[in-house]
């Protein structure tokens, strides 16, 4: 991913105690953590749980981190992993069988697959400029026609589709090496 | 409303066949995956502004004295086995010390036996001395590790003095303190002691 660099940055400004460093990885992860922890444990609270776990865990362990073993967003999605399954055990119910109807019928391979795909993409989302974030994810996740996005938003329709477009393309530069 | 957006709605007819090929790429993935989720929850928001920010006052000498007297403790009642009131089956107490802003205040934390198929320790807490929160506020018993907070225990909100029951699934001798704070200040420890 194209910020990977900017990701590994702040982890190790992070593993110095900086805690600007920290509000910045937090605002660019939390809804990528959350989504994962909610699609794998299926409960709001507990989800907010693991996502709280996971940015405890981020803050305690980011000095282990070392970018030349991978990269910043697998390393994040490991931790991330790691506190769900812990708070999945903890009501004895495995990670992934909370999962999604998608999730349900994969094996566990897949679900691995699904996972990382989808913690890629969000993550991606997030360093869209909001303005491009959120006419993507009106499009694809609202069921909103453009027309619809424009009136919502209350702007122009040409605007709705110049950002789409732009979000679009700039999402294929931070995705440049993943494929559905 | 659409169920689905159509492509060339999205894009446009005017793009090369190169960014065509780009676009298609990502529409393709937005569409494998499932919806982020629409907001970030508040409480979570506060509750991670608070991970690392409280001072540390355990010196690596205070810790090995709190250890060593933890484990004083844990042997002396683990060893009688001992009963408390209540039907709680409590194999050890852990007296809290009360902070600058509380003085008043006291409470313990009577350790009971961990369940072995979930791991989870079960917990009675008992405080006195702590003003009742109103509206949307609450305390929070934490462990901590380094002076920072390392895992939540539990929410809960007093009148008088109150017992609560809890539970934690964590490894506790990875901890270093219990502590307990008033959720979304910048407050001190209210309570405290060392694991």
């Amino acid at each position: 991913m194209a910020t990977a660099e900017s990701d590994s940055r702040l982890i190790e400004r992070v593993g110095r105690g900086d805690r600007e460093a920290f509000e910045q990885l937090y605002k660019r992860f939390a809804r990528p953590v959350l989504a994962m922890a909610l699609r794998q444990l299926g409960d709001n609270g507990r989800a907010e749980d693991a996502a709280q776990e996971t940015f405890a865990a981020v803050w305690r362990s980011a000095k282990s981190y070392k970018a030349e073993r991978g990269t910043a967003s697998a390393w994040l999605y490991a931790v991330a992993r790691h506190a769900i399954i812990d708070r999945a055990r903890q009501k004895r119910e495995p990670a992934a069988e909370a999962a999604d109807e998608a999730d349900v019928r994969a094996g566990p391979a897949e679900r691995a697959e699904e996972s990382w795909l989808t913690w890629r993409v969000h993550s991606a989302l997030e360093l869209l400029p909001e303005r491009e974030r959120v006419v993507i994810e009106l499009a694809y996740w609202s069921g909103l026609s453009q027309t619809e996005i424009a009136s919502y938003l209350d702007v122009p329709l040409g605007t709705v589709k110049t950002r789409t477009r732009t979000g679009l393309a700039r999402l294929a530069g931070l995705l440049e090496e993943v494929r559905a | 409303m659409s169920d689905t957006p159509d492509f060339r709605e999205l894009v446009g007819e005017d793009l090369t066949p190169e960014e065509e090929l780009e676009l298609a790429r990502v529409d393709s993935l937005l569409r494998s995956v499932p919806a982020p989720v629409t907001e970030v929850p508040g409480s979570l928001t506060r509750a991670v502004e608070r991970i690392g920010t409280a001072t540390p006052i355990w010196t690596r000498r205070r810790v090995l004295v709190a250890v060593g007297l933890a484990a004083t403790l844990a042997a002396i009642f683990f060893g009688t086995g001992r009963w408390l009131d209540r039907g709680f089956d409590a194999r050890a107490t852990v007296q809290m010390r009360a902070g600058k802003s509380t003085p008043d205040a006291s409470g313990k934390i009577e350790l009971g036996k961990r369940d072995e198929a979930t791991g989870n320790w079960k917990m009675r807490l008992v405080v006195d001395g702590l003003p009742h929160l109103a509206g949307n506020e609450y305390y929070v018993l934490w462990l901590a590790k380094n002076g920072e907070y390392a895992g939540a225990c539990g929410t809960f909100n007093v009148n008088g003095r109150t017992t609560v029951d809890l539970t934690a699934s964590y490894d506790l001798s990875e901890y270093d303190a219990w502590v307990i704070t008033r959720v979304g200040q910048d407050s001190p420890w209210l309570l405290s002691a060392e694991t």
